[in-house]
């Protein structure tokens, strides 16, 4: 009897599903989204920079979803992100659990420890902003140029020391590439956080350091920026020349966009998609941004994808090259 | 740039944002007195918020709050030794056996006023004086950090109790804990377990709940009578206004810690708890009365929370000017700051004086509310907690506790961690460990060690950098002199009763 109980049970479930997919081009599932809220997980605290992005992009996305549709979101810090990243893995792939993503960390976190998702974890929606890294000076340092700067490192290898934010992140990677292309060393001084980094670079207690470009913004008159690392020149720096320009082909910083655990109905990801390209053209977004120190830089689904798998790539290269730990 | 300071006066006299300020001060003292709840909590729920709001109402609750929850912490670490926030440990020390003597309303007033006239100094240092001590903060690099933190640990000697070597035993178990995560400079794991959840090291709240909270909240469990309502429910009070003239002897405490706090608010990652310990410590070494502290000295009291106070503007002074958030406070107030387009940084203060200097004014605001509000708060409402009966109160506090520390990350891993401090904090006190070197050690412990070997790092693994400029020697001075000054007085006097005898 429970034989048949479970056959009608397979061929009903069958049924509804088959129903289900009919209904995937009636209005019913283009309703997406519905009434419930679209929760957002940040791996980050309440008041830091992704958090921040996440609570402004979101309230444009309300806007290009339309429905009243509703972002809240949902902060889960810890592990530089990873808890984070995790739960998003984790999740009901049915568009109502979103995630921020930082690349090249998130990608980097499955090299140098153990991690419950990798790159086919996820759905990719899309990168929102982009920030490159920089090689920074005091304004006091004797060093005017990227060629001095390696010149003095390349003389007695190891005296240059260099400060970054943590280990295992952009900046270490930016100084880790540097050296690798100008075929030097220098001495790392991992702190505790961007902002003390530069604050030990003000100080004048180490003679450079690689920051996020946004970190430098507000602070012109104290410190040098000898190069950006990227293939072109930022808007938010014009006078700045790139890495490669001064001859060493290094290109890293921060991507933060927003993914969605793998598996997500067609519908749904194609209608998140396409708000999250709409965000592109809004000019409001891309000052408020603008404002916070970020570049907008909207790059969705199967490229972002590919950024992913790119930055993914340069990590493993680094850990695998210089393990970090 | 004091024109800037005036001229952004007005608007913060308007009638909303004034009433954000007051709002944010009632808010930040019923916060800070609840155990659990914390400042960073409550300005993090407060963060979604501040979207819609204007600029200087947002900030206006914010600087209310951080004020508010600085002297509310006291209000429970004074009634019941369970203290409300980590800064208010030290004032535990004396509030509490003040008001087992029946002098707590007295105690609550002295925490009042000092918080106040702290957190008066601190703004006008802030508004005064931020650019040339952003300059002094620069000074501070790994090894001048390090020295500051090993000046912080000679506190010890005064925390440690009784017996020596269970203080000691104490103080290692907050170093060890302090250990905990991911170390900064080469990345190795240490005491984590495999778990992500201690990757980044156990939050002092969690600690802070466990060790302080949970033991006494067991214990109001444990007593079956009712409350006696006779003695220790009153607190004795007098009108706030008669009583400060009786404690203008405190001045030269309140100055002290005054100073004591500024200065570890603009350290670049000190915060308001070692503010607290430091000025506790330098207030007793200059009393006459040494042997009185710890057995309800209210000048215990006023150190401690004039430089917890002290320390909530001035920290805002490398966060603004530097983009460093000192503390956990500051951390989520620049957040609050960059909703709105406010990149911290020196071009802050040029790009939006209103703003920014607004936002100072309010501060002022809110710690001058402090007494009006703080007063008749503590004194008429939270005290009549204590007329409840007392297994009611342990079990609002366990549950208050609970939902404290589960939001902080929002995971049940923390609870259960903080269960589990509450476990060895139990057997602490049933065995007589003091538990304040346990908050030192976890406080100062990771960070002396980070920063020593950042320095030693930096210095190429030669030593000498520890000594290389003018503000590690003066600091290794500091130390020196406090150390050995009390075994050199001890000496004199031996000479001198010797000379007697001849």
């Amino acid at each position: 009897m429970f034989k048949t109980l479970r056959k009608t049970l397979v061929i009903s479930a069958i049924a509804v599903s088959a129903q289900a997919m009919a209904a995937l081009n009636t209005p019913a599932f283009a309703d997406y989204p519905d009434s419930k809220p679209i929760e957002v997980i940040v791996g980050y605290s309440a008041g830091g920079g992704t958090d921040v992005l996440a609570r402004v992009v979101g309230k444009y996305l309300e806007q290009e979803l339309g429905n009243d549709a509703r972002v809240v979101i949902k902060n889960q810090p810890g592990a530089g992100g990873q808890i984070g990243f995790t739960s998003v893995a984790r999740a009901k792939a049915d568009g109502y659990t979103l995630g921020t993503f930082n690349l090249p960390a998130a990608m980097a976190l499955t090299y140098d420890r153990k991690a419950a998702y990798d790159a086919n974890s996820f759905d990719y929606l899309a990168n929102v902003v982009h920030d490159p890294n920089t090689l920074v000076v005091s304004q006091t340092s004797p060093y005017h140029s990227l060629k001095e700067l390696i010149q003095a490192a390349k003389e007695k290898p190891g005296s240059v020391g260099m400060a970054l934010a943590s280990l295992g992140g952009n900046d270490h990677f930016s100084a880790l590439l540097l050296a690798a292309a100008a075929d030097t060393e220098f001495n790392l001084f991992p702190f505790s956080g961007a902002s003390m980094a530069r604050t030990a670079l003000l100080g004048g207690h180490v003679a450079a350091g690689t920051m996020a470009l946004s970190q430098t913004i507000g602070f012109e008159d104290e410190l040098r920026v000898l190069a950006v690392l990227d293939d072109k020149r930022s808007s938010f720096a014009p006078d700045v020349p790139t890495a490669k320009e001064q001859g060493y082909d290094v290109e890293m910083g921060s991507y933060r966009g927003f993914v969605a655990p793998h598996g997500l109905p067609e519908k749904v990801k194609t209608r998140l998609v396409t708000a999250f390209k709409a965000l592109a053209d809004n000019k409001k977004l891309r000052d408020e941004l603008a404002a916070q120190g970020n570049t907008l830089d909207i790059i969705t689904g199967d490229d972002y994808r590919q950024l992913n798998d790119a930055q993914s790539d340069v990590a493993r290269k680094l850990w695998e090259s210089h393990p970090w730990k | 740039m004091y024109g800037n300071l005036i001229d952004a006066l007005p608007s913060v006299l308007s009638m909303g944002n004034l009433l954000a300020v007051i709002v944010g001060v009632v808010a930040g003292i019923c916060v800070g007195a609840l155990p659990g709840l914390s400042a960073t909590m409550a300005i993090s729920v407060l963060i979604p918020f501040t979207f819609g709001m204007d600029p200087l109402v947002a900030l206006g609750m914010m600087a209310g709050i951080y004020n508010g929850a600085m002297y509310g912490g006291s209000i429970p670490a004074v009634l019941l030794r369970i203290p409300g926030t980590p800064a208010a440990v030290a004032t535990s020390f004396d509030g509490y056996p003040m008001a087992q003597q029946g002098r707590g309303g007295y105690a609550l007033q002295v925490a009042v006023v000092s918080s106040a006239l702290g957190g008066i100094v601190s703004a006008l240092v802030l508004m005064l004086l931020a650019p040339p001590l952003a300059k002094v903060t620069l000074l501070f690099g790994p090894t001048e950090i390090f020295w500051v933190a090993v000046f912080g640990m000679s506190a010890i000697v005064f925390l440690l109790g009784g017996d020596v070597i269970k203080g000691l035993i104490s103080a290692a178990f907050g170093v060890f804990v302090s250990l905990v995560g991911a170390d900064t400079i080469t990345g190795a794991e240490r005491y984590t377990f495999g778990h992500l959840e201690l990757l980044d090291g156990i939050n002092i709240v969690v600690l802070l709940v466990g060790l302080y909270a949970l033991p006494p909240a067991i214990g109001l469990l444990e007593e079956i009578r009712d409350f006696d309502t006779e003695n220790t429910g009153r607190l004795n009070t007098t009108s706030i206004w008669k009583a400060i003239p009786g404690m203008l002897k405190y001045w030269k405490t309140w100055v002290r810690s005054s100073i004591i706090g500024v200065f570890v608010g603009i350290l670049p990652g000190a915060g308001g708890s070692m503010a607290a310990f430091l000025s506790y410590n330098e207030a007793r070494r200059a009393s006459k009365n040494p042997d009185d502290w710890g057995k309800g000295e209210p000048e215990g009291v006023a150190a401690s929370e004039t430089s917890n106070n002290a320390d909530t503007a001035a920290a805002l002074i490398p966060a603004l000017t530097l983009g460093i958030p000192g503390t956990a406070v500051a951390a989520v107030m620049l957040g609050g700051l960059l909703i709105h387009g406010l990149q911290p940084g020196p071009m802050l203060f040029r790009d939006n004086p209103e703003i920014v200097f607004g936002f100072m004014w309010q501060f002022l605001f809110a710690a001058i509310l402090l007494i009006f509000l703080g007063g008749a708060l503590a004194t008429n409402s939270f005290a009549q907690v204590l007329r409840l009966p007392r297994p009611l109160l342990g079990a609002i506090i366990i549950s208050l506790v609970f939902i404290g520390v589960y939001s902080i990350n929002g995971r049940m891993f923390d609870v259960y961690l903080m269960l589990g401090f509450g476990l060895i904090g139990y057997f602490m006190d049933k065995l007589k460990f003091p538990l304040p070197p346990v908050v030192l050690g976890l406080i100062l412990g990771g960070f002396a060690e980070q920063n020593l070997r950042l320095a030693l790092r930096i210095g190429g693994g030669n030593w000498d950098i520890l000594a290389s400029s003018p503000t590690a020697k003066v600091l290794i001075g500091m130390i020196l002199l406090v150390i050995l000054s009390p075994l050199f007085s001890r000496l004199m006097r031996a000479r001198k009763a010797k000379r007697v005898a001849e």
